[in-house]
């Protein structure tokens, strides 16, 4: 049917071949009504070009008419109940449009003139030019219009039913004729990239364990746009991609890294490009070494190496990991009044927590960096990958020396940590340093974005510094947008106890020096609590704790440790 | 030492050996898995996902557990902290951030020093998830 060679346009008869005009398209410049060389044959109206097959057809001045108008009048005196239009768009004066095959254009040719527009005007001329369609070629990338949301959620409805959950089975095959769709008037049509992406995200989304897809009879001559099913329906075991127009067995390098155990590829012109059966057979198996099972036939087990190893699984994500009960509450310890200072409104007083050749940075994710709300940030963010040419700017967002450093924290927005939410990790300690890495929530409170949550990866270096206690030597900090998922969870926990033993009930006396201790530490009644009870309720004992002096003794302490056990 | 060289060359120096450390790790983990726990020191710490590791025999045990993965790009700072996102087999691709502390030793098998690795924090960004 496609095959009808053609050189050039020509024009079926028609009455208006009765005129003799200039061989072209049939379309007119000028509006309507202006003067030319028209017969009086001719009415002040539009000419359609229509060609068989992908190729345009045109409605000369459709432009002035709408498209849902002149379409839905085609097919009220068109033969054909099936939607007419694959692609629709104005091209000056012109309406194109791009009819299947040539059943549709004889149909149309047929309602040349009987559309009256209100007007009255006869609104139509069909003429019917066959032009040169040796191969299908694709549509053109003219108008890929994606689907709207309200169509997107009926196709994934209709993917829902055609979903078979206790098989893990999704089948697509023609899905363009589906009833539920048809009838929504939406197009989804796989051969075409955005079809087939909002396909792929929907089975992301919505069933990422999918392990057999049938895709076929749906036209598909490429398969580039199915290559990151690949990364996103890892499982996929089964595919059939019968009934297609995949030309060449190349097609399928586009679906390396798929673990097809069962392909059918049936009814695709590659399948005729084999001379036996065995050189198929070798040539799908290179693409998909695990392959058992090809257009129905079984195949014999392919015999590997073994090297593979089960595929093993990842360990189990926990929460911090702090060395030992000293370590975590020294840490606490100082991440609370850290952060009491941070959140405070004037982070001035952090002076006292950084050494004086500090260093600070700052980095938010790569992706983000031509984009969004992390305006903030972004002018600091220091990515040496992206400054190997420009190390003058890669020196300068370094903030050296604490002043620096606090001078630059001071001008953040100002925020609010969720506490009781950082996970910290203890990456090292050594007898000259203790490095951390604090992740968690906080809220903007000020500024532009006020009231965003950011998600934060921040790495703490710490030394002892004189008598002083933990001081901070360097500080990067990583900035991102919180996940719906952080947001969901950020402030809702209560403060954790520090501890998971039981909390004893205290004596007056108790809760007295506990009072007295929160007040003078500025921690909370939790902490304070714990440093007490960890120093057998001896007011002096925890206080020297909490001033640092224990820490360097700590410190001490570790590196007499480290040594022995070398 | 430190002293006599100054902090703008000390800066430009660390970042094109935080870039060559990129390089050579991430490669090191996708191609070369076996002798990833070459370039950490004896007694060095993994963090991973609050899971510890320590000592070059656990380290080596533990990659070996891990299914293959291929790391893509991530940004990087002084200290060598780097975020981006991996796909593990048979997992889907995740954020992730990750710091290194490195640290110059003798080397039997050169005359100049080498970079090891002496902590690995490493944790996914969804890894309550």
């Amino acid at each position: 049917h496609r095959n009808r060679k053609g050189r050039g346009p020509f024009r079926a008869p028609l009455y208006s071949d009765q005129i003799s005009r200039p061989r072209h398209r049939g379309g007119h410049g000028g509006g309507g009504g202006g003067p030319g060389p028209r017969s009086r044959l001719q009415d002040d109206d539009g000419d359609v070009t229509m060609v068989e097959g992908p190729q345009d057809s045109g409605i000369p001045f459709g432009k002035k008419y709408d498209k849902d108008w002149l379409l839905s009048s085609l097919q009220s005196v068109c033969s054909i109940k099936a939607p007419i239009c694959q692609i629709y768009h104005t091209d000056g004066n012109k309406a194109q449009f791009y009819v299947e095959d040539s059943t549709t254009a004889n149909a149309l040719f047929k309602v040349s003139r009987k559309i009256t527009d209100k007007d009255g005007y006869k609104v139509i001329h069909i003429i019917c030019n066959v032009t040169v369609i040796m191969n299908s070629c694709p549509p053109p990338a003219l108008i890929h219009t994606d689907l709207k949301a309200a169509d997107l959620e009926h196709l994934k409805q209709c993917m829902a039913k055609r979903f078979d959950g206790s098989q893990q089975a999704l089948d697509l095959n023609n899905i363009r004729v589906d009833p539920d769709l048809v009838s929504q008037n939406i197009e989804v049509t796989l051969n075409r990239r955005n079809s087939m992406l909002a396909v792929i995200k929907i089975i992301e989304e919505n069933i990422p364990e999918l392990i057999c897809l049938n895709l076929s009879n749906n036209r598909l001559y490429r398969l580039d746009d199915l290559a990151d099913i690949v990364n996103k329906v890892p499982n996929l075991k089964i595919l059939n991609l019968s009934h297609n127009e995949l030309k060449t067995e190349r097609e399928l390098d586009k679906l390396k890294g798929l673990k097809l155990v069962e392909l059918s590829l049936e009814g695709n012109p590659l399948s005729g490009h084999y001379k036996n059966q065995a050189d198929y057979v070798s040539a799908v198996r290179e693409r998909f070494p695990k392959l058992l099972k090809l257009d129905g036939h079984v195949l014999p087990p392919p015999i590997g190496f073994d090297l593979e190893v089960a595929p093993a699984t990842l360990p189990p994500c926990k929460a911090s990991y702090f060395c030992s009960e000293e370590i975590k509450n020294i840490i606490l310890c100082f991440l609370q009044q850290y952060y009491s200072i941070y959140d405070s409104g004037d982070r001035q007083p952090l002076l006292d927590a950084y050494h004086d050749g500090a260093a600070f940075s700052l980095s938010i994710p790569f992706t983000l960096q031509n984009a969004s709300n992390l305006g903030e940030y972004q002018k600091d963010c220091r990515n040496i990958r992206r400054m190997k040419d420009d190390p003058t700017t890669r020196f300068r967002l370094i903030k050296h020396t604490r002043l620096n450093v606090v001078a630059f924290l001071n001008e953040l927005p100002k925020t609010q940590h969720d506490i009781a939410s950082l996970i910290v990790d203890v990456n090292t300690y050594t007898a000259t340093l203790l490095a951390f890495t604090v992740s968690g929530v906080f809220k903007e409170t000020d500024g532009k974005s006020r009231d965003s949550f950011r998600a934060f990866s921040r790495v703490f270096i710490a030394v002892p510094a004189g008598n002083a206690g933990l001081c901070i030597v360097n500080d990067e900090l990583f900035v991102r947008n919180a996940t719906t998922e952080e947001i969901r969870r950020a402030f809702v926990a209560p403060a954790p106890t520090p501890s998971s033993s039981p909390v004893p009930t205290l004596s007056a006396p108790q809760q007295e020096m506990l009072a007295a201790f929160s007040l003078m530490s500025g921690m909370n009644l939790e902490w304070s609590q714990k440093c007490l009870q960890d120093n057998d309720w001896d007011f002096d004992r925890a206080a020297q704790i909490f001033t640092g002096l224990k820490v360097h003794q700590w410190f001490t302490r570790i590196n007499e440790e480290f040594i022995y056990k070398t | 030492m430190a002293s006599t060289v100054d902090f703008r060359t000390l800066v430009d120096q660390s970042c094109r050996y935080s870039d060559e450390f990129v390089n050579i790790y991430y490669d090191c983990i996708d191609k070369r898995r076996r002798n990833l726990t070459r370039l950490y020191l004896d007694k060095a710490t993994l963090v991973w996902n609050g899971n510890a590791v320590t000592g070059r025999d656990a380290l080596s045990e533990f990659f070996e557990s891990l299914p293959s993965k291929q790391a893509t790009q991530g940004q990087t700072t002084l200290l060598v902290v780097t975020a981006g996102s991996v796909k593990f087999d048979g997992n889907k691709q995740r954020y992730f951030n990750q710091n290194f502390l490195l640290t110059a030793q003798a080397s039997p098998n050169s005359d100049q020093p080498v970079w090891k690795i002496a902590s690995d924090c490493f944790r996914f960004q969804d890894w309550a998830n």
